[in-house]
């Protein structure tokens, strides 16, 4: 066994990179979320939590928050509901199944901005194929501008985001329904339990884990999801689409309000953060329990 | 049930979430093909009255894809040189030796992983803005590398676990120095997993979009990406045409290699990163 500084020195490229390019800028944004910063990006007087109140007052903040909570929800709720019904066909032997694979996983391997711009153009009020298709299927009898009001966008890029996510958690699940022995389902039919029994005795209990990653690692992948929306809607028609990341984008690079983009950071980093506790525990219990 | 019912119904079950995945792709050639005229119109149709092939070449002088191409196959292909210069030494490390913080640093690892750009895009701006990165490759390079690393040393360091160890330290028996045995029987040993990573970083960044939009200003610097965005984002009048042969012509080559990496990706996945 070779000892601890050459591994120090291996380790070293990689810690000095993300010291510089992620480090740094942290510091820099707590910097500019204590100070008044002007339009050029100088910072001014220090002026403590001040940013933080004027982003408690804005409207729009909160709006934000609010909207950003739905979409997680909305778009994890929705995948996991989902994706767990295709894993176990997925995971089932039937004809076709290769094919069906490749295209439950296609969405995986298309950018989202790409994904949300032909979305944009399928959805698009007088020319889009979507409105074409639901007449033509006698669903609607006139088109629906699907992008314009607020109330019918937000939960439309809610199902794109629930699209793109179905492949990486049906994955997980795959790879959680392959890891279950099969010995013990033997056993459990030896001993006369129906499929049903099998399901919700063996198969939930054994896939919690991989649930529960699942989960985790979409919301926080989803809480930062940036190009559906900002390529759909912008966070628009008046502010009516936006979370806190495309919020965030604008605070910064539109209205030049640097100081309140930086503590809204602030506020997602502590949020990010506590996810990412819950992440690491739950990683630590499951290798000091499930491990032989 | 038989196998023969079992799919059936199990292809009834699926169909329309099949349908609404196949939906856009759908969209995105037929209107590649279409002429202009056929697009703008009341009630239109699926397929194209002729196939309109040239709106590809129209497309590829009328955006400029050709500089976009070379932008994002320089920024991509450098970002992935960084990404395996820091994340090779470091999955070897924690792959093959047991030192002091090794727990601290997979952590450390995580919440780099966590941390995504957007939110510190502010610090990230300003910073490339001091150095005078800003609208240079160079600043998309570095911030990839970064953003990429954690991913990429998990996954060497499952990949390099794999090889057994007693290779090397015959090696040493026979009298090569540590580097000697590194460079002649574990690089080309680990070079399969070398490819994966390579191409998996390549995939991400060729696909990012906060970052390029953020850092780059003018349309010359433009990545692949952000190129067929401003095509969407800026123009009042759209040629959709245009849009959809560049999505169609920036996807079709990417989502062909990483459909066919994927199976490595979970396996990497389910060793390293989720376990």
């Amino acid at each position: 066994m070779i000892g601890g500084g050459r591994a120090g020195l291996m380790i070293l490229p990689s810690l000095a990179l993300a010291f510089w390019i992620i480090g740094y800028p942290i510091y820099d944004v707590i910097m500019a979320a204590v100070h008044e910063v002007n339009r050029f990006g100088k910072l001014r007087d220090f002026v403590g939590i001040g940013n933080f109140q004027t982003l408690a007052a804005d409207p729009i903040f909160w709006g934000s928050l609010w909207r950003t909570v739905i979409w997680t929800v909305g778009v994890v709720g929705g995948t996991l509901l989902l994706s767990l019904p295709i894993a176990l066909i997925l995971n089932d032997d039937f004809y076709g199944r290769g094919l069906m694979r490749v295209i439950i996983m296609l969405p995986w391997a298309v950018s989202l901005t790409m994904t949300a711009i032909v979305w944009k153009w399928s959805l698009h009020g007088q020319y889009g194929m979507v409105n074409e298709t639901l007449q033509d299927l006698g669903i609607l009898d006139r088109p629906v501008e699907w992008l314009a009001t607020a109330d019918i966008a937000f939960p439309v890029e809610i199902l794109v985001g629930i699209l793109v996510s179905i492949p990486f958690t049906t994955t997980v699940f795959l790879g959680g329904l392959a890891s279950l022995p099969g010995e013990i389902y033997e056993a459990a039919r030896i001993d006369g339990a129906n499929a049903w029994q099998r399901f919700t005795k063996l198969t939930m209990p054994l896939l919690k884990s991989f649930f529960n990653i699942a989960l985790v690692l979409n919301v926080i992948h989803v809480f930062n999801s940036f190009p559906i929306i900002w390529v759909m809607t912008k966070g628009d028609p008046a502010n009516g689409t936006d979370i806190l990341v495309t919020y965030l984008y604008k605070l910064a690079f539109q209205y030049g309000r640097i100081g309140d983009a930086a503590a809204m950071s602030l506020i997602m980093f502590a949020i990010l953060l506590t996810f990412t506790i819950v992440y690491a525990r739950m990683q630590m219990k499951q290798s000091a329990g499930a491990r032989p | 049930m038989s196998k023969a019912r079992k799919s059936v119904l199990y292809w009834l079950i699926l169909s329309p979430l099949l349908l609404v995945i196949l939906f856009p792709y759908t969209v995105m050639l037929s209107t590649a093909l279409k002429d202009r005229t056929e697009i703008f119109v009341f009630d239109p149709t699926w397929w194209p009255r002729e196939l309109k092939w040239s709106n590809f070449v129209d497309m590829w002088h009328a955006v400029g894809f050709g500089q976009a191409l070379v932008n994002s196959l320089i920024i991509s292909g450098l970002s992935v040189a960084l990404v395996l210069l820091v994340a090779i030494p470091a999955g070897y490390a924690t792959a093959r030796f047991q030192f002091k913080g090794q727990g601290a640093y997979r952590q450390f690892l995580l919440i780099t992983q966590m941390l995504s750009p957007i939110v510190l895009i502010i610090g990230i701006f300003r910073m490339m803005a001091t150095l005078g990165f800003v609208d240079q490759p160079v600043a998309l390079i570095l911030a990839y590398g970064a953003f990429n690393m954690a991913f990429a040393t998990w996954m060497l360091q499952s990949f390099f676990e794999t090889i057994p160890k007693e290779l090397e330290e015959s090696a040493w028996i026979d009298g090569a120095t540590w580097f000697q045995s590194l460079r002649m029987i574990f690089l080309p040993m680990a070079l399969p997993a070398l490819a994966v990573t390579a191409i998996l970083t390549f995939v991400n960044t060729w696909n990012e979009f906060v970052l390029a939009l953020s850092l780059l200003r003018s349309q010359d610097s433009y990545t692949l990406t952000l190129k067929i965005y401003s095509l969407v984002g800026a123009a009042y009048r759209i040629n959709w045409e245009h849009v959809m042969a560049a999505t169609l012509l920036a996807t079709v080559p990417v989502a062909i290699v990483f459909a066919w990496m994927q199976r490595y990706m979970v396996k990497g996945l389910s060793l390293g990163g989720v376990k």
